[in-house]
């Protein structure tokens, strides 16, 4: 363990300190790229759709990864297994597969437009990809078994007689979900909208292949920042920036959550 | 109370997640069945049927040799993020000392990062050392990103096994590390054989860190996928795609076999 340790710290955690002090210096000591950071319009435009994209995506994944995760706890083993293979699979593919299948189907020239054109519903192709949908959409596809997992996790736990015996005791079946089961599926429902949001926030390949100009990211805007302007400094303190809220937010979350839950089902 | 409504709500329930299923797998088929095409220009339903892409993934230097570095890299990933991973498993959850909450959290915090943060901080690490575009950079870096995996994985596995086993080892005379390569890794082999394959997955499919932290020399297959896909659509990148897909079905069968296997043991 003391192996790791050291590994970390070397590989993991001087570089993140070597970027915060990045951010402070150029080369003197200086907030002017902080002060950049917040005094310009452009930097907030990308700072407003990534939480945008982010909430948006965190809520989308909730309301398809919920009745999902559901249903899962509600049948048969084996057909759970099925289920969560054809969760796990697309889970398991490659980002970059996943996010240029989009672009097949999303396209200019793409499956949807081709379908749609064909059948003469519409004259011209519709703009589906490199815009504020397309991003969403990617995005919901890679991070939705992020939410499912969790969910699955707190769901399986939870007493299946508690549920009956508010049957039992004359609750319809939808008042023994709304004041059974739901309540004790809120755990899952907290963790999973964190993952996922966390994750959305630092997210990078998606937003890059399917956004558009009008979709800059905070993680586009690294990207920008650092190989087309050579500004290393300025791509500092965005890291910093950006690494400081997520930070933020895992610790609290973690803390108040509990460690497991946010990581222990997360993948494996 | 009516009779219908129970029906009715969980065939509603099925629509919705069998909805939800077709959107998570749909392109993935789709991005198969194009991949046969013969045209030109990416097509579907495709209008005639070739193996062209895979003929010319397969006979391209360019796609083979990233191909293989990614191979390599991925193995040695692999290797490494086990080891380290299995030991700070093996560290966090049999030890006991001040701070292994706060350490364990640490360990696994490279999960939530954005990649795309460690990938400058360690672009800004290497460069000094003129490091980049060498193929040492992405074992390390990939390691970082992968060992949480491993840790999580196989913690998971030693909290669920009897640490009594092992005291009783060491109550009979056996020492630290014969106990640990003889009673406690063999009952966590399992979960370190499954850490591992994702450990491979994981360094295998990496994008972020390979096109930030590779030069010319060391264009791993995601980092040329990604030029391809960036800047012309070529239709090999759905015969490559495609293999991809059946990798993940391989690893996810393979895991699941050793964990029947290693159930069979047990029982």
């Amino acid at each position: 363990m003391v192996a790791t340790l050291a590994f970390f710290l070397a590989v993991y955690l001087y570089p993140l300190t070597r970027l915060v002090a990045w951010s402070f210096f150029s080369p003197g000591f200086t907030l002017q790229h902080y002060a950049k950071l917040f005094g310009e319009p452009a930097y907030f435009r990308a700072f407003r759709n990534t939480a945008e994209i982010s909430v948006g995506v965190t809520l989308v994944s909730l309301v398809l990864g919920y009745p999902l995760a559901y249903l899962m706890t509600a049948v048969s083993p084996r057909v759970r297994a099925l289920l969560v293979v054809l969760v796990l699979v697309p889970f398991w593919t490659s980002v970059l597969v996943r996010t240029f299948a989009w672009m097949i189907i999303l396209g200019r020239r793409g499956l949807i437009n081709q379908v749609l054109t064909h059948w003469g519903l519409i004259d011209r192709p519709l703009a589906l990809i490199y815009n504020m949908l397309g991003v969403q959409i990617g995005m919901v596809h890679v991070l939705l078994p992020f939410m499912v997992f969790p969910l699955l996790s707190v769901m399986t736990r939870i007493d299946a007689t508690l549920v009956a015996a508010a049957r039992s005791l004359g609750a319809s079946p939808r008042q023994a979900f709304l004041r059974v089961f739901l309540p004790l599926s809120l755990p899952g429902v907290s963790a999973g909208c964190v993952l996922v949001f966390l994750l959305a926030v630092g997210f990078y390949i998606t937003p890059a292949l399917l956004g558009g100009e009008g979709q800059v990211t905070f993680t586009t805007l690294i990207e920008l920042v650092v190989r087309d302007l050579l500004d290393w400094s300025f791509g500092a303190s965005l890291s910093v920036f950006l690494l400081t809220v997520v930070g933020t937010l895992f610790v609290l979350f973690s803390t108040l959550l509990g460690l497991d839950r946010l990581t222990g089902q997360g993948r494996a | 109370m009516s009779p219908r409504r129970t029906p009715l709500g969980r065939r509603l329930l099925w629509a919705t997640s069998i909805a939800t299923l077709v959107f998570l797998c749909a392109p993935i088929v789709i991005v198969v069945v194009v991949s046969f095409n013969a045209s030109e220009f990416i097509q579907f339903p495709p209008q005639g049927w070739s193996l062209r892409w895979y003929r010319n993934y397969f006979g391209a230097r360019q796609w083979l040799e990233p191909t293989l570095l990614s191979l390599r890299v991925a193995l040695v990933t692999m290797v490494l993020a086990s080891a380290l991973g299995t030991a700070a498993a093996i560290g966090l959850t049999r030890g006991r000392f001040r701070g292994r909450r706060a350490l364990e959290l640490f360990f696994v915090s490279p999960m939530i990062v954005p990649t795309i943060v460690l990938a400058i901080g360690l672009y800004l690490l290497f460069a000094r050392f003129r490091l980049v575009g060498q193929p040492v950079v992405l074992y390390l870096a990939h390691t970082v990103v992968a060992a949480p995996l491993v840790i999580v994985i196989v913690s998971a596995a030693l909290r669920t096994t009897d640490s009594a086993i092992e005291l009783a080892a060491r109550s009979l005379g056996a020492g630290y590390f014969r106990t640990l390569w003889h009673v406690t890794l063999p009952a966590i082999r399992p979960a370190v054989i499954s850490g591992a394959a994702f450990a491979f997955l994981v360094s295998f499919d990496e994008v972020v860190l390979a096109i930030f932290l590779g030069g010319p020399a060391t264009t791993t297959l995601p980092k040329r996928m990604w030029e391809s896909v960036r800047y012309e659509i070529d239709p090999t990148l759905t015969a490559i795609s495609t293999l991809l897909v059946l990798i993940p079905i391989i690893a996810l069968a393979g895991v699941e076999a050793v964990r029947r296997a290693g159930r069979g043991v047990a029982t």
